[in-house]
């Protein structure tokens, strides 16, 4: 079955489409706030013992929603948040109580603090890998809980008590109680933020990062500065709990201790992981089910035990999990009639591509090779040279080939070009600008893209989602703008151009009728057209494709030749690594040929392919 | 001095049972599992149920052993597969295992209430006098069946053809099943083993602080530290790590002050997180190295 | 054919994947008892999938596949393991924390109770490797490519199975090892032996194998007699050279 081609008019139709947002996303929005607010009000006036448990239902469900951010969205699985609350909670209370400071002044100063902790522990995400993180951040909270109990500072076993919550002043008393006031709105800000990030382009990034971080990082992305400043801001938000918690009355150890942090994982997980409300919903519901539950403490903890088990073993995905995948049940169903399928056609000349080279400068200025490796070595163990110093020269606007048998050297030279890796020895130029010793973002920002030998994709995002990942280089101001994304009016144009940029680059490599689709639900040559398209959507001066070949149909090969073609007459210089030498020959200006780790022949295509070694090399004549 | 070296090497052979529970589990199905404490506890309540039938020290000894590795067993099949059954690189068997640790600390309390209960003395009553130093006969027990343990593990591990299919199943669990090695059975039998190790802890500390349903708390955390300072590469290492953090602790306490065996083995494991992440005693990071560039399965080298 | 008329292997629309979307569709392939049978294309074209499916590695496999008759697309992957067919994987997989006999015996697990005939296995793979026998006791990580390449084959032939199954085992390797494997699976067909091969090398297929299959996009595009192969090499070669 050829699903990959589109006709033109297929393609303006789903570039139209993309641009069409609910219409009732903004309204429901307003609405739902309105809701939020009337319900505060609710609450505010109600008995006090209502309160108290709104209060901790707030606050926990502000942690719930920052951990949400980094364990769901970055996959950074953090068991240190109830320590960075408890820091909040007992620097409030102590340098209020001891040193006087203004309590208002105290909500920034405790966010920027814990904020500062949480750089810290976050920057060490980059040292450790996922459960070791795990386990540290799990330490630093028994460290603080220790530290707790142990120094008189923090008053010991005991905790101290925490500020009294200033009052209403008598014209706005009928609100009823300021606490509740704030805290509900607390929790409305985290809300909105961490919705604010999933509408942002940055949000499509962060899960990259989680899940393909090979294809944030060739996209440009600085992944280690994303992750760590999103810790940090994930800690700061901790902080803003901690303060609001300190006003419940006490501040002691036992409330912070690692269960709590466990507790907070939990409510994620149950609500709902990597949802905006499913947090909020999961703390909501531990944190008041004591109060709906009245039985005996030890039968609680049972069935508190047994939830949890039942949930993870039932339902991993948590309760908002849940109403999505409905959700999306239905729209799928709804969708079955539509002309997605249809906009299948014959065979056509792929949409132009819209692109001048990026350095639309004067071609005297810059050099005539685009990649200028020379002498190259690298090993992966010492003493197994994987290349051997290779000269790999790669005139601008070409298309140049790059083969050899399996276990040649290929994609080790290509990562090498794309930052991935370090070489032992020589150098490596791209526009005349040294780069061996940079990473992938480095690489991106000077022009270059990539892609993988297997499709490295977010498998939840669609198409169109992953190949907007691509343009990070291209979007003005992501990370600054994304927690207030949605209501900036200028991102949101912002964000729609990205999105008709990633429409037209799928279209123009001809998965035009999948931009809607999951990537975990489209076919593997779709998979490889969808990279194709992520790595031409900047307006690239080189792209470097690692096998872009495989799995595709015969008349997809055919089209991503056209496109190839189309890609070089515009200026962009294409290296090809590829396994099917007719596909190479025909359409390589240049081909270089590596067999464990040298080069056996270099040269024009017509050349090499009459080289006797290369026949050698290939058929073992 | 050397008081205090042997009265830490009692309790850290102890924490080192513990870590070398949690290290036989997760070394073979990369879980940690957060109700191994509990298991130790189990170990104790169980035994000391049995004490008070009038049983004699053999069935007490065994029935709690025997009790801790069936609980093993159970969490492994109730919290642990279905979970890496639908998604093998999940982490939600924190949650799961985190429930079973609830249910069997609050069941426990139910049963059998919550507060201490008498533990049969066992070996707690005669003193042994080595050197200027004066421990129990069973904390010397403590010590000698700690590290019979662990030298016997490590034996059965590398010499033995059981042991060598669990390495197999720990290396590459996808290659050891195309060997025709049963994952699944072998993950449950290093559950059980784990819960074992955790029941032994449990009837050789029972003496000492009788039968609370809480243990489980204070004994995991220090079993999980012990892992962590013996790395995961060789669960062995876990035992190390307990005696090392058992003398610590017991120096602390009489350099600085009691309450310093409170804080003083968290900054231990903060200072080695921090330095080597992987542990003191893990293999010099060639196994790593190698399995670092191994490529994903139907992705060929070019 | 064997006694019974049953292939070693039968393989019948064979459907495969990891997600949604099959990599393998409708495959049709057979390996007749003392053939030597190549599988070869292009990347992504699903020979890595084939053969993980007879393992019993790939979870959403559907159609039918036979050893030696008997059905086992619904078995377990360590049932299959136990002598119904046995594989060298891509990049060899050895158990590297352990040394080269510790490897061998451990391909001969289901055998463990025979110790005679675990003995005889472990004679026949050091006569077949000479070389390995001087490394008995090196641990594998210690051993170059090629030498690891021979204890790869050797934990395979240790299963005494039925069907073996190799995945690019010239993979990485330098010219003169790869002579020796070529060399090695020669004499594993000339013992009567039932062999699926995985190759990207086209002359180590031909020099092996008496059929080829050329796989594309996950089903069979070709299938030769290699003789045929060597008569028209130009259509082969020009398929893959153009």
């Amino acid at each position: 079955m050829s699903d990959g081609l589109v006709s033109a008019a297929g393609a303006e139709r789903a570039a139209t489409r993309a641009r069409w947002t609910p219409p009732w996303r903004g309204p429901l929005l307003l609405l739902g706030i309105a809701g939020y607010l009337v319900l505060t009000y609710v609450l505010a006036n109600d008995t006090l013992y209502v309160q108290g448990l709104v209060l901790v239902a707030a606050v926990f469900g502000i942690l719930a929603v920052s951990l949400d951010l980094v364990a769901g969205v970055a996959g950074l699985y953090s068991l240190g948040h109830a320590g960075l609350f408890a820091i909040g909670a007992y620097g409030t209370t102590i340098l209020h109580n001891d040193h006087g400071w203004n309590l208002f002044l105290l909500l920034p100063a405790s966010m920027l603090g814990v904020g500062v902790v949480g750089l810290v522990l976050g920057s060490l995400s980059l040292r450790v890998s996922g459960l070791y993180f795990a386990i540290t951040t799990f330490i630093f909270t028994l460290v603080v809980t220790v530290l707790a109990s142990d120094l008189a500072i923090t008053g010991g076993y005991g905790g101290l008590i925490g500020p009294i919550f200033p009052e209403f002043p008598s014209s706005l008393e009928w609100l009823g109680a300021s606490l509740i006031w704030c805290c509900m709105l607390a929790l409305l800000v985290a809300i909105l933020l961490s919705l604010g990030i999933r509408r942002s382009p940055l949000y499509a990034v962060l899960l990259a990062i989680r899940d393909a971080e090979p294809f944030a990082a060739a996209a440009g992305a600085r992944t280690s500065l994303l992750k760590v400043g999103l810790f940090g801001l994930s800690a700061a938000m901790a902080g803003a709990a901690g303060w609001i918690f300190a006003f419940q009355g006490i501040v002691s150890p036992s409330q912070f201790d690692w269960t709590v942090s466990v507790n907070i994982l939990v409510m994620v997980i149950l609500g709902g992981i990597n949802t905006t409300l499913g947090p909020v919903i999961g703390a909501a519901f531990i944190t008041t089910f004591p109060a709906h539950v009245s039985i005996n403490p030890f039968w609680q903890e049972v069935l508190f035990g047994a939830i949890f088990v039942a949930m993870v073993i039932v339902y991993p995905p948590g309760f908002m999990g849940f109403v999505h995948a409905v959700f999306r049940r239905a729209v799928e169903l709804v969708r079955r009639g539509s002309p997605d399928e249809a906009a299948r056609g014959a065979a056509s000349p792929p949409v132009a591509l819209t692109a001048a080279p990026r350095n639309g400068s004067p071609q005297e200025a810059a050099p005539a090779f685009a990649v200028d490796c020379r002498a190259v070595s690298f090993a992966y163990t010492k003493g197994a040279l994987v290349l051997r110093d290779v000269d790999f020269r790669v005139r601008r606007a070409s298309i140049h080939g790059l083969i050899g048998p399996n276990g040649s050297g290929k994609t080790t030279l290509v990562d090498l070009i794309a930052g991935r890796l370090r070489p032992l020895a020589g150098t490596i130029e791209l526009e005349g600008h040294r780069l061996e010793g940079t990473g992938p973002p480095a690489r991106a920002r000077h022009g270059l893209m990539r892609t993988f030998q297997a499709p490295v994709l977010v498998r939840e995002l669609t198409t169109a989602q992953n190949v907007g990942i691509g343009l990070y280089t291209r979007a003005p101001h992501v990370v600054a703008r994304a927690p207030v994304w949605q209501t900036l009016p200028g991102a949101r144009r912002d964000g729609r151009e990205l999105r008709r940029t990633a429409v037209r680059s799928l279209s123009f490599v001809g998965a035009g009728g999948w931009t809607k689709r999951r990537v975990a639900d489209v076919p593997h040559g779709v998979q490889q057209l969808t990279q194709l398209a992520a790595a031409c959507a900047p307006e690239p001066s080189a792209v470097i494709l690692d096998e872009p070949l495989a799995g595709l149909a015969p008349s997809e090969v055919e089209h991503t030749g056209e496109l190839l073609r189309a890609l070089r007459d515009a200026g962009v210089t294409v290296i090809l690594i590829e396994h099917q030498p007719r596909f190479v020959f025909e359409l390589c200006d240049e081909v270089t040929v590596l067999d464990a780790g040298e080069v056996v022949a270099s040269g024009p295509a017509a050349e090499v392919r009459e080289d006797r070694r290369v026949r050698e090399v290939y058929l073992g004549q | 001095m050397l008081q205090v070296l042997l009265s830490g090497l009692a309790s850290g052979a102890i924490y080192g049972l513990v870590g070398m529970g949690f290290a036989i589990a997760f070394y073979v199905t990369r879980v940690i599992n957060f109700a191994q404490g509990q298991l130790l506890m189990v170990g104790v309540m169980v035994a000391a149920a049995i004490a008070r039938t009038g049983a004699g020290w053999v069935l007490t000894v065994a029935g709690g052993i025997g009790a801790a590795a069936l609980m093993g067993a159970v969490t492994y099949l109730v919290a642990v597969r279905p979970v890496l059954a639908f998604d093998r690189s999940s982490f939600a068997w924190l949650v799961s295992t985190l429930g079973v640790a609830l249910i069997l600390q609050n069941l426990a309390a139910i049963i059998w209430g919550p507060t201490s209960r008498p533990f049969p003395a066992l070996l707690n009553d005669r003193a042994v006098h080595i050197g200027g130093a004066t421990l129990t006969l069973q904390e010397v027990a403590a010590i000698v069946v700690a590290l019979f343990l662990a030298a016997s593990f490590e034996l059965v591990r590398r010499k033995t053809l059981f042991g060598k299919v669990g390495m197999a199943v720990a290396y590459d669990p996808e290659m050891a099943s195309a060997i025709g090695a049963n994952t699944g059975l072998i993950a449950v039998i290093a559950f059980a083993v784990a819960g074992m190790f955790a029941g032994v802890a449990g009837v050789l500390i029972g003496p000492i602080t009788y039968a609370n349903p809480y243990l489980g708390n204070t004994y995991g955390i220090a079993g999980f530290v012990a892992l962590m300072i013996g790395g995961t590469a060789r669960p062995v290492a876990a035992m190390a790590g307990g005696l090392l953090l058992g003398v610590l602790e017991e120096t602390a306490k009489s350099v600085i002050d009691t309450q310093a065996s409170d804080w003083f083995p968290f900054v231990v494991v903060l200072v080695i997180l921090l330095l080597a992440p992987q542990g003191l005693f893990a293999e010099a990071g060639r196994l790593r190295e190698l399995g670092r560039f191994r490529r994903r399965p139907g992705e060929a080298a070019s | 054919m064997s006694a019974n008329g049953e292939h070693a292997l039968e393989i019948a629309s064979l459907r495969a994947g990891y997600g949604r979307y099959d990599v393998v569709r409708d495959l049709d392939l057979f390996v007749e008892e003392g053939e030597a049978v190549a599988l070869l294309g292009p990347n992504g074209a699903g020979k890595t999938t084939v053969l993980r499916s007879i393992m019993g590695l790939v979870k959403h496999r559907r159609g039918s596949i036979r050893v030696m008759g008997e059905e086992i697309v619904r078995m377990r992957a360590h049932r299959i393991g136990r002598g119904l067919a046995a594989m060298v994987p891509e990049g060899r997989r050895l158990f590297l924390d352990q040394s080269v006999e510790d490897n061998l015996l451990l391909g001969a697990l289901h055998l463990r109770r025979d110790s005679d005939r675990v003995r005889r296995l472990l004679d026949s793979v050091y006569a077949l490797f000479p070389a390995l026998s001087e490394l008995r006791a090196r641990p594998s990580a210690a051993l170059s490519g090629g030498q690891q390449q021979m204890v790869a084959i050797g934990r395979m032939l240790m299963s005494d199975p039925k069907v073996l199954l190799l995945d690019e085992p010239s993979l990485g390797l330098a010219p003169l090892a790869i002579d020796g494997v070529a060399a090695a699976l020669e004499e594993l067909r000339r013992q009567g032996r039932s062999l699926l091969l995985v190759e990207q090398r086209v002359d180590l297929a031909l020099r092996v194998c008496d059929r080829v299959y050329v796989l594309s996009s996950g089903q069979v595009a070709l299938e030769e007699r290699a003789a045929d192969v060597h008569a028209e090499q130009r259509s082969l070669i020009s398929a893959y050279l153009g």
